[in-house]
C-alpha cells in the first residue's frame, strides 16, 4: 500500500477544506497537474471517467502522487482507484475511492462470508445498500449508499450511471471528518467532477 | 417548540458544561407530552415497579406503549454510620412526601427503590439468609453476585452499589425534585452515580445531533430508540405483575416479606452507531434485531412481537445452520417467553409465548455516567456517547442470566450456537460494549425503605 504519512505536526483542515471549492459545469476542467493520470485510465479502460477538481484536505487527485493508493483495473474493464492519507498516531485517515464499470448499469454483488462452528457461510450481498437520498448535479443523478463492501465497506459512496456505465465516488467515515462532513465533503467533490473521454 | 440552527448549536455548547444540560434539550426539541397528571391514586399498588396511565398507541399496526420520557438512576452506598432504625421511617417518609406530590405515572413520578448484593450482606445479612426469596429453578437465592457474560468486555465492571434508585417521568423537574428529596435532603445515602436518559418522542436522533455523537445523522428521523427499532411493543413486554417474585411460582418466597417484589438488572452499554448503520444494511439489521430472513416494509421500526412470532431454540439453532447468524430478539425469547400456557398465582392466565421480562431501559448520551463519584473508576469521560441504561425486572438474578446467555447463543436446552464474542452473526453484540452491570432485588412497596432492618 502506497498511502503516504502525513506528518502529524500537519494540521488538518476540516470540512471546508483550503481549496476553493470548483463548480461542476463546462468550466470546470481536470487540473493540469492530474489530468495525464486519469486520460491515461479513460484509455485503459476505453470509457470516459470522472476526474475530481476538488478532494477532502490533505488528499490529492493525482494518479501515481503520494496519496494515491489503490490503482486495479480488471478484465471487464472496471477499475477502483483509491486516495489515502494516514495521520501520526492513526488518528487520522482520510480515504477517497473512485470507481467504474464500463458497460454495465446494474449494482455489482459482492460475497461475504460468515461463520457458524466451523463452517463458512458464503452468500452474495448487493456491493451498495442502504439508499438514503439522491444528489443532481448537472447531468448527474447520483444516489447516496450508506453500507457498502470490500474497499468501500465504513464508506458513504454516491452511484450514478452514464452513458451505459455505472460510476461511483465514496469517502471513509472516520476522524477527522464525522459523518456529517464526509457527506459535505462528497458533495463538494460530487460538484468538482469533469468527464474525462479517452484521447483515442 | 422548534429551535433555530443557531440555539441548536448554542445549547448542545452549553451541555458540554453540565451533563444535564443535554437532556433539558428534550423537552424543547419535541415539546412536552400531551400528559396530564392526576391526582395521587390510592392505594397504591403493592409493587413498586410498575407505573400506572401508561398509554397505549398503534403503529404500523402494533400496540406500542409509550414509557416516560425522562428516566433517572442514582446508584448509592448507605451513608457511613446511618442508624438504619431511624433511617428507615425517615426514607419512607420522604418517599410518601413525594407520591402526595405526584401519581405512579409518567405524567407523575415513577419512583422504584432497589437494594444490591452488598447491603443485605452489610446490614441484613441475617435476616436476609431468612428472608430473601429462593429460585427453585436455580436452586439459588432469587438475587445472585452480578456476573458477566460471553459477550462481555474484559474490563465490564461488576458493581456493589446498596441501592439503586430508578426515577422516571414526562417532567424533568419532577425527577429533580425526587433527586433533591431523596438524595439531598435526606442525607442517608452516598450518591456513586447518576445516570440519565430518555425514551421516544423523536429524540433520539435530535439529541445526538445535538450532542455530536458519531452517527448521528444515520439515526432514523422518527425512531424511538438509537438503534433505530421500537422495542416496546406491549406483546413483547410482560404484562404488570408477571415479574413479581410470586406470579409464575419461580420462586420460594420463603415467609412472604418480599411478596410483591422483584429482581432488577442495570447495566450499561455503549451502542457504536457508525458500525450498525454503515456495515449492516436494513435487511441485515431486521436479521439481526430479530430473526434472520424476518420479511419486514423498508425501514419498518415497529415489528411485531407477540407470541405468535416468537421463535425456539429448534428455530434459532435452525436459522444459525442455514444464515451464520442469530437473532437477538429470537434468542432471547427462547428463555423469556412462556413455553406453556401458565395460570399465575393470582389467577391470571398467561398464554404460551408471553414475555415475562418487563423492560424499563432508556438511550443515554452519558459517557458513560452522568456524574460518578469516581470518574476515574467508572471511565467517565468529557463529551456525549451513545448508549443505553439497560433496566429490566425479572422473577429473579437466574432469570436474567437465561435470557443474558440466550443473547449470547447459549440457549437454555444447553445448545451453545459457535459464535466469536463480538463476531458480526451475533449482530447486536458486534455494535454493544457492557461498561457496568449489577444485580438488585426490589422490594414491595410496603418493605422499599432499608428492607429487613426492623427485623
Amino acid at each position: 500500500m502506497r498511502a503516504s504519512i502525513v506528518a502529524g505536526a500537519v494540521a488538518l483542515v476540516l470540512a471546508a477544506g483550503a481549496a476553493a471549492v470548483p463548480t461542476a459545469g463546462k468550466s470546470a476542467v481536470c487540473p493540469a497537474a492530474w489530468k495525464a493520470g486519469w486520460v491515461k485510465l479513460a484509455e485503459k479502460i476505453h470509457a470516459p471517467v470522472y476526474c475530481p477538481t476538488w478532494m477532502p484536505n490533505p488528499l490529492d487527485g493525482r494518479i501515481g502522487g503520494q496519496m494515491q493508493d489503490v490503482y486495479s483495473v480488471s478484465p471487464d474493464r472496471s477499475y477502483l482507484l483509491s486516495f489515502v492519507s494516514f495521520e501520526d498516531g492513526g488518528t487520522g485517515f482520510v480515504h477517497v475511492n473512485f470507481r467504474g464499470y464500463p458497460g454495465r448499469t446494474t449494482i455489482p454483488k459482492c460475497g461475504t462470508v460468515t461463520t457458524a462452528g466451523n463452517r463458512a457461510i458464503r452468500r452474495m450481498v448487493p456491493c451498495f445498500a442502504d439508499p438514503r437520498g439522491t444528489l443532481r448535479v448537472g447531468d448527474i443523478l447520483a444516489t447516496a449508499y450508506t453500507v457498502n463492501q470490500g474497499e468501500d465497506e465504513w464508506h458513504v459512496l454516491y452511484a450514478w450511471r452514464h452513458g451505459g456505465s455505472l460510476y461511483t465516488v465514496s469517502e471513509h467515515v472516520h476522524p477527522p471528518y464525522t459523518y456529517k462532513q464526509v457527506l459535505n465533503n462528497l458533495h463538494k467533490l460530487m460538484h468538482s467532477l469533469v468527464l474525462v473521454e479517452p484521447a483515442q | 417548540m422548534k429551535l433555530t440552527r443557531r440555539q441548536l448549536v448554542a445549547s448542545a455548547a452549553g451541555a458540554a458544561l453540565g451533563a444535564a444540560g443535554i437532556y433539558e434539550l428534550a423537552d424543547q426539541l419535541s415539546g412536552s407530552p400531551a400528559r396530564t397528571a392526576a391526582v395521587p391514586l390510592e392505594p397504591r399498588s403493592v409493587e413498586q415497579h410498575v407505573l400506572d396511565g401508561i398509554p397505549v398507541v398503534e403503529q404500523d399496526g402494533v400496540q406500542v406503549i409509550v414509557p416516560p420520557r425522562h428516566h433517572l438512576v442514582v446508584t448509592a452506598t448507605v451513608k457511613p454510620g446511618t442508624d438504619l432504625a431511624k433511617a428507615q421511617p425517615e426514607l419512607e417518609q420522604a418517599l410518601r412526601e413525594l407520591e402526595s406530590r405526584y401519581e405512579q405515572t409518567p405524567a407523575g413520578l415513577g419512583l422504584t427503590v432497589a437494594w444490591g448484593l452488598p447491603y443485605f450482606d452489610r446490614y441484613v445479612a441475617a435476616a436476609a439468609e431468612k428472608h430473601v426469596p429462593f429460585d427453585r429453578r436455580a436452586q439459588k437465592p432469587a438475587l445472585l453476585p452480578t456476573r458477566t457474560f460471553p459477550s462481555d468486555p474484559h474490563d465490564t465492571r461488576l458493581e456493589e452499589n446498596d441501592v439503586a434508585l430508578l426515577i422516571r417521568s414526562d417532567r424533568l423537574e419532577h425527577i429533580e425534585d425526587a433527586r433533591k428529596t431523596l438524595l439531598d435532603d435526606l442525607g442517608v445515602f452516598e450518591p456513586v452515580s447518576l445516570r440519565r436518559g430518555f425514551v421516544g418522542g423523536n429524540l433520539p436522533r435530535k439529541l445526538a445531533i445535538a450532542a455530536g455523537v458519531p452517527g448521528a445523522y444515520l439515526i432514523p428521523h422518527d425512531s424511538e430508540l438509537f438503534l433505530g427499532f421500537t422495542s416496546t411493543q406491549k406483546a413483547g413486554l410482560g404484562p404488570r405483575r408477571i415479574a413479581n417474585f410470586e406470579t409464575l411460582g419461580l420462586v420460594d418466597l420463603r415467609g412472604g416479606y418480599f411478596r410483591g417484589g422483584t429482581h432488577m438488572h442495570l447495566s450499561h452499554i455503549f451502542e457504536d452507531l457508525e458500525a450498525w448503520y454503515l456495515n449492516f444494511e436494513f435487511q441485515e439489521r431486521v436479521d439481526t434485531a430479530f430473526r434472520p430472513g424476518l420479511k419486514v416494509k423498508e425501514n419498518a421500526q415497529v415489528v411485531p412481537q407477540g407470541p405468535k412470532q416468537v421463535s425456539s431454540a429448534q428455530e434459532v439453532e435452525r436459522d444459525f445452520n442455514s444464515a451464520g447468524r442469530f437473532g437477538h430478539s429470537a434468542s432471547i425469547q427462547t428463555s423469556s417467553r412462556l413455553l406453556q400456557d401458565t395460570t399465575g398465582e393470582d389467577g391470571t392466565l398467561y398464554v404460551k409465548g408471553t414475555a415475562i421480562p418487563q423492560r424499563a431501559d432508556f438511550n443515554t448520551l452519558d459517557n458513560p455516567f452522568a456524574w460518578s463519584a469516581d470518574p476515574k473508576r467508572d471511565g467517565v469521560i468529557a463529551g456525549a456517547a451513545a448508549g443505553v441504561h439497560f433496566v429490566v425486572f425479572n422473577p429473579s438474578s437466574d432469570d436474567f442470566h437465561r435470557n443474558r446467555l440466550a443473547m449470547d447463543g447459549v440457549l437454555p436446552d444447553g445448545t451453545k450456537l459457535q459464535l466469536q464474542p463480538q463476531a458480526r452473526g451475533q449482530g447486536f453484540n458486534s455494535v454493544l460494549r457492557t461498561t457496568h452491570r449489577q444485580n438488585f432485588l426490589v422490594p414491595p412497596r410496603a418493605h422499599r425503605s432499608f428492607p429487613l432492618a426492623e427485623l
